[in-house]
């Protein structure tokens, strides 16, 4: 594998479950044990109930397309090669929203507020398995 | 106009401040891509060019404020370099939306008796050192832990994030890039008769469309100038800002500091994309002012994008939600207009100096006091010719008595102040 540019994950001990759940083919998604809230990226305490524990779910890996830019201007040199390309912010099937990148090639003039999108999980290097999305085909 | 009357305010509120503060000093270096100075040598410059402007010596000077991510120098250096021994310091970490903020701490810090007066400062490199906007060698500092959350796929300039938002708008109200283009070209024009400006060079619609997309639907030109400078506020009571200088003040009537949406490390979770922190904001501004949008002469809407300025101006009330881009297109924010939008040029063609120059600015339009090119007469004082044409050089607005600033730090957080003429 050549050398990986971009920047990698940092996980905190809040995060590593979501971080080793992908790294196992499975986005999860962490939710509140008192209230059943989702939420998400990962954090200490649920905004609705202020509890502190929780347990972790998988998601479908489902969701709508909710707004998206391209970008055309090199900000990072791990992503020069790749240009242009979309960034995605998706609301999943569980009522989260994550902020990722689209793979597959669509076009920017096609997309549309709640185009059904699909999460896909892609190895980055050994140690790192990060989730995109695409359109659902 | 006429203004409600302050005494009307009832005093259990904030509101009893209102006109009790004034911005008795404004100071500015020059607005360039390469300063080849230190943060402390621009700060120290531009503080000291305020003091000048409000009458004031060192010993008058006593509270200071400023604001950087790290890309500037402490304010206790900076107060001994000028002969300043202060009661009060705090630096604090922000860019955009701090001004306003800070001008809300040095009220209240000077109201709780720990200084009469307050320079507050931001002094940056932001050509040459820390580049905000992100690109090559000397980009901001990465953001590392729970950025990583989207930085790993992509996301991490200030166009990227915002965007968003604006792509949204369009989508939900039909907004089109020519019609935020508007706002480059308006204060491209303003920018004309600004001989402090980096770009003074007039726009066109196609100019911006035609320009390169940075982030699509953001071209190169609906973006900020990055520059090098520094620029000074100095705020204390009226009355002591009178016993200075003798002028028409430029009073603090209203003032919101850093207001939020529900939250802010990811607003994108919560509510429209598509509102900014500014609806939750007016409720403070307008209210506390005794005044509404309607009531405002000039405004200063931060531009770090074209599309920030129009957001803004939409969700502090200036238009109904989903007509700001007919708002900054119409004609209204020109100078000749009903409501000018930074005059001075904003960061999109002055310089880039996190907000406070659009205060510097408004602060120059109540004192009657515009530095553009117009004749001066024989008391010294510009003659303004008010002559908006293409061919004019003026850029004072008629008759201001009241101004708005609305200031950006992102979607999720915003501040706000109204001042007026006293
Ligand atoms: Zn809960």
């Amino acid at each position: 594998m050549s050398e990986y540019l971009k920047p990698l994950p940092e996980p905190s001990i809040d995060s590593q479950p979501f971080w080793d759940g992908l790294k196992e083919g499975r986005l999860l998604l962490q939710t509140c044990s008192d209230c059943g809230t989702v939420r998400h990226y990962p954090r200490p305490m649920c905004e609705k109930c202020q509890s502190m524990e929780c347990h972790w779910t998988e998601a479908t890996g489902r969701g709508q397309l909710y707004t998206w830019t391209e970008t055309h201007h090199p900000f990072h040199f791990g992503f020069k090669g790749e240009l242009p390309y979309i960034l995605a912010t998706v609301e999943l099937d569980e009522g989260v929203r994550i902020q990722t990148q689209l793979l597959g090639g669509a076009k920017v003039g096609d997309l549309r507020v709640g185009t059904p999108i699909e999460v896909v999980l892609d190895r980055a290097t050994d140690e790192w398995v990060l989730p995109y999305v695409r359109l659902v085909k | 106009m006429t203004l409600s009357s302050v005494s009307d305010i009832d005093a259990s509120q904030p509101k009893h401040l209102a006109d009790k503060y004034a911005i008795a000093g404004i100071g500015e270096t020059a607005y360039l891509r390469g300063s080849n100075r230190t943060t402390r040598s621009m700060a120290t410059e531009a503080i000291s060019k305020a003091m000048a402007d409000a009458g004031m010596k060192a010993s008058d000077v006593d509270g200071m404020l400023s604001y950087s991510s790290g890309d500037s120098t402490f304010s206790p250096f900076i107060a001994g370099d000028l002969g300043i021994r202060l009661n009060f310091y705090m630096d604090v970490f922000g860019g955009g939306s701090s001004t306003e903020a800070l001008i809300g701490i040095a009220i209240g810090v000077i109201e709780a008796g720990m200084c009469k007066t307050v320079a507050i400062f931001r002094s940056m490199n932001g050509f040459s050192q820390v580049r905000i906007g992100g690109t090559g060698a000397r980009s901001a500092v990465p953001v590392k832990g729970d950025e990583m959350h989207s930085r790993a796929y992509g996301w991490q300039a200030a166009g990227q994030m915002f965007a968003p938002t604006f792509m949204r708008h369009m989508y939900d109200y039909g907004t089109t890039p020519e019609q935020v283009a508007m706002v480059k070209v308006t204060h491209s024009q303003h920018a004309a008769r600004n001989p402090k400006a980096y770009y003074k060079t007039p726009v066109t619609v196609d100019d911006v469309l035609s320009s390169r997309f940075i982030v699509k639907p953001l071209h190169l030109l609906d973006c900020c100038v990055e520059t090098d400078n520094a620029n000074c506020l100095i705020i204390t009571r009226a009355e002591r800002a009178r016993d200075h200088a003798d002028r028409p003040q430029a009073l603090i009537r209203s003032v919101v500091g850093r207001a939020c949406k529900p939250r802010i490390d990811m607003h994108y979770q919560h509510g429209p994309i598509s509102t900014v922190a500014g609806h939750y904001a007016k409720e403070i501004l307008w209210p506390n002012a005794g005044l509404g949008p309607e009531d405002v002469d000039v405004t200063g809407a931060y531009d770090a994008f074209t599309f920030t300025s129009m957001l803004q101006l939409e969700d502090y009330g200036f238009c109904k939600k989903g007509e700001g881009g007919d708002y900054v297109s119409n004609g209204t924010i020109r100078l000749g207009g009903k409501r000018p939008n930074n005059t001075a040029g904003g960061h999109l063609c002055e310089g880039y100096t996190h907000g406070i120059n659009m205060v510097i600015e408004n602060v120059r339009q109540l004192r009657g006091e515009v530095d553009d090119t117009c004749p001066i007469g024989p008391d010294g004082k510009r003659i303004h010719t008010h002559d908006y044409s293409d061919s004019g050089t003026c850029r004072a607005v008629k008759d201001v008595n009241v101004t708005a600033n609305l200031g950006w730090a992102m979607p999720g957080t915003g501040s706000a102040m109204v001042m007026v003429k006293g």
